[in-house]
């Protein structure tokens, strides 16, 4: 059999699996694994998946992501989080939606210190959910402010998407990061925008609420000097060349352990909860990076990415036009597949093409991040909405799904803002070597 | 009976999550010794790498069968979800029967690659570490995913042929 053949039916194997509901990583390895065994030799097979096994779980590399996500876990556990909102919510609280626009701004700070959109918009879910439904707002904006402002936690830097999307495409973990932080900006002011234009229209869904001094507001600024040390401290060094991206996560965990030892906030429970919180979403990703490099040596030897750059590149169409479809691929991919999932599923195939097509591949990455977010606000597979309604029972899904909405089209004007000028995440990394 | 394979198998997959902490803690540890001493004392810890890397295998290894039975792995959920239960039990049946096999080929072909680092003797690059114990912990710790799957797979049964 010709090797693109197997590789396209591996590929429709692969989706068959998805729907039948194995996980992604093992869908993928055991696709991989076949595929591989088909186009070489069982055996060379066999000893690829222990050999692929042993040394993704040891690289290096890879460490930076359980350092980084236990980073996040500890600042959650230190209590770092409540005092960002705290402090977002003294500075805007009284404005009409104040309290959603202070949920935007703290889930971008704290997005500065957690890598995953899940974990940004359930920390934030639990502290800014409560209030709003204290000061009456609405549930469609409340729960769909906190959904779409937690995917900020993929966009702001660290980032769990652009680690993994860094390590498969070997491209600087450093400069990906520092690409994110412009782009994630704007969108945080366009989803505050979007809560003030929806308050405007209907200032009944979200009433202002209890004024506060500038004594207050300058007092309760504290609040966010935890997270700009980490930031700096972590993130900065990245930035600076000081540490590698492992090393950066390390001392951010370090360092958040100690603010929340330092605050007397973290116990011994809270530590070894948020620390096997952690592991274990460490583990999840690792494990679907391990299913992806072993689909990814399949993809290789069926030479589809090659195949298809090699026709995608030569059509008569521009480069910007191609980009057009593959984004639309990640956005339909999306509302049927986690963010991640979908990045370590597609990159062996896209990646190439992107390169070939001449796109700035830390260009790309923030683009499909974004793609991305839009996955995980979007049906049937939103996972954000789903972690809202785990802490917002009494809402219906479809409220919350309603409420997303706005949000959507502030991320895909973001989306077509970063298309027409890629400078937005480009520029950035320009200064920065690591 | 199988409530006490079920009570077995998560206590297994516990005390085999705290050794996965104990390591992912020991990871972070490490560097930040390795990045405090080398930026401050002008000294390195030895081997900081290699330590890293190898504790790196046990952590995940370890935490496998916790992340599996908290269902923590992205699925696709909205096409099964609305098929009838017992075409569900069917095919979840197969689904697990697969992992179940697949789980089995890799336990087996981690011990090969160990029994390979053991006569080759290969070892870390800088603290000269084995790395055959690691080949094998991954294997032991994939043990009990083999058993999460068998678990679900006698249950998954159990609905199909329930009335």
């Amino acid at each position: 059999m010709n090797p693109v053949t197997a590789g396209i039916i591996g590929i429709g194997l692969l989706i068959l699996l998805f729907l039948l509901r194995m996980p992604v990583a093992f869908a993928m390895a055991l696709v991989g694994f076949a595929g591989f065994a088909f186009l070489t030799s069982p055996k060379a097979a066999l000893t690829l998946l222990s050999r692929d096994i042993f040394d993704t779980f040891s690289s290096y590399p890879l460490s930076v992501i359980p350092m980084f996500i236990i980073m996040g876990t500890f600042a959650f556990a230190s209590g770092i989080s409540r005092r960002l909102y705290k402090t977002a919510y003294t500075w805007t609280g009284q404005l009409r939606g104040g309290l959603t626009i202070a949920t935007v701004f703290a889930c971008a700070g704290f997005g500065a210190i957690c890598g995953s959109s899940t974990a940004t918009a359930a920390t934030m879910g639990h502290i800014a959910l409560p209030e709003m439904k204290k000061y009456k707002y609405d549930d469609k904006l409340a729960t769909g402010t906190v959904a779409a402002a937690g995917t900020l936690g993929i966009l702001i830097p660290p980032s769990t998407v652009l680690l993994v999307y860094g390590i498969l495409t070997e491209q600087s973990i450093g400069k990906l990061f520092v690409a994110g932080i412009l782009p994630g900006i704007i969108l945080s002011i366009f989803f505050a925008a979007t809560v003030a234009l929806l308050c405007w229209r209907k200032p009944s869904i979200g009433p202002p609420g209890d004024p506060t001094s500038w004594k207050e507001k300058l007092r309760a600024t504290t609040g966010i000097i935890e997270t700009l040390i980490l930031f700096l401290l972590a993130i900065g060094g990245l930035f600076l060349g000081w540490f590698s991206p492992t090393q950066a996560g390390a001392i951010g965990a370090g360092g958040a352990l100690l603010i929340g030892i330092g605050r007397r906030q973290l116990s011994w429970r809270a530590f070894f909860d948020s620390g096997k919180e952690g592991l274990r979403t460490s583990c999840m990703v690792i494990f679907i990076i391990t299913g992806a490099i072993i689909f990814g040596h399949f993809m290789a030897v069926s030479r589809i990415p090659f195949v298809l750059a090699d026709w995608l590149g030569g059509l008569p169409i521009p480069p910007m036009a191609v980009m057009s479809v593959i984004i639309f691929i990640y956005f339909i991919g999306g509302f049927f597949m986690d963010s991640m999932g979908l990045i370590v599923l597609t990159i062996p195939i896209f990646y190439p093409l992107v390169v070939k097509l001449g796109f700035d591949p830390i260009w790309f990455g923030v683009i499909i991040v974004l793609v991305g977010e839009m996955g995980v606000i979007t049906p049937p597979v939103g996972v954000n909405v789903f972690v809202i309604k785990g802490i917002a029972p009494h809402v219906p899904l479809e409220t919350i799904f309603k409420g997303i909405f706005p949000f959507l089209v502030a991320l895909i004007t973001m989306t077509i803002l970063l298309m027409v000028y890629p400078q937005i995440a480009t520029y950035l990394p320009n200064f920065i070597t690591y | 009976m199988l409530d006490t394979f079920e009570k077995i198998i998560r206590r297994i997959s516990d005390w085999f999550e705290w050794i996965g902490l104990a390591a992912m803690l020991l990871m972070m540890a490490i560097t930040c010794i390795d990045v405090v001493g080398a930026k401050v004392f002008q000294w390195r810890l030895f081997g900081a790498i290699d330590a890293v890397m190898l504790s790196q295998i046990v952590a995940i290894a370890f935490a496998a069968a916790s992340v599996l039975i908290l269902g923590r792995h992205i699925q696709v959920e909205f096409f099964i979800s609305r098929l009838p239960k017992r075409v569900q039990a069917v095919i979840d049946s197969l689904v697990l029967l697969l992992g179940l096999g697949f789980f089995c080929l890799i336990i087996w072909q981690l011990c090969v690659l160990g029994y390979s680092f053991q006569t080759s003797g290969e070892q870390s690059a800088t603290a000269d570490i084995p790395y055959y114990p690691f080949a094998y912990a991954i294997a032991l710790a994939s043990i009990p995913v083999c058993l999460i799957f068998l678990l679900e797979l006698i249950k998954s049964i159990g609905r199909i042929t329930q009335k």
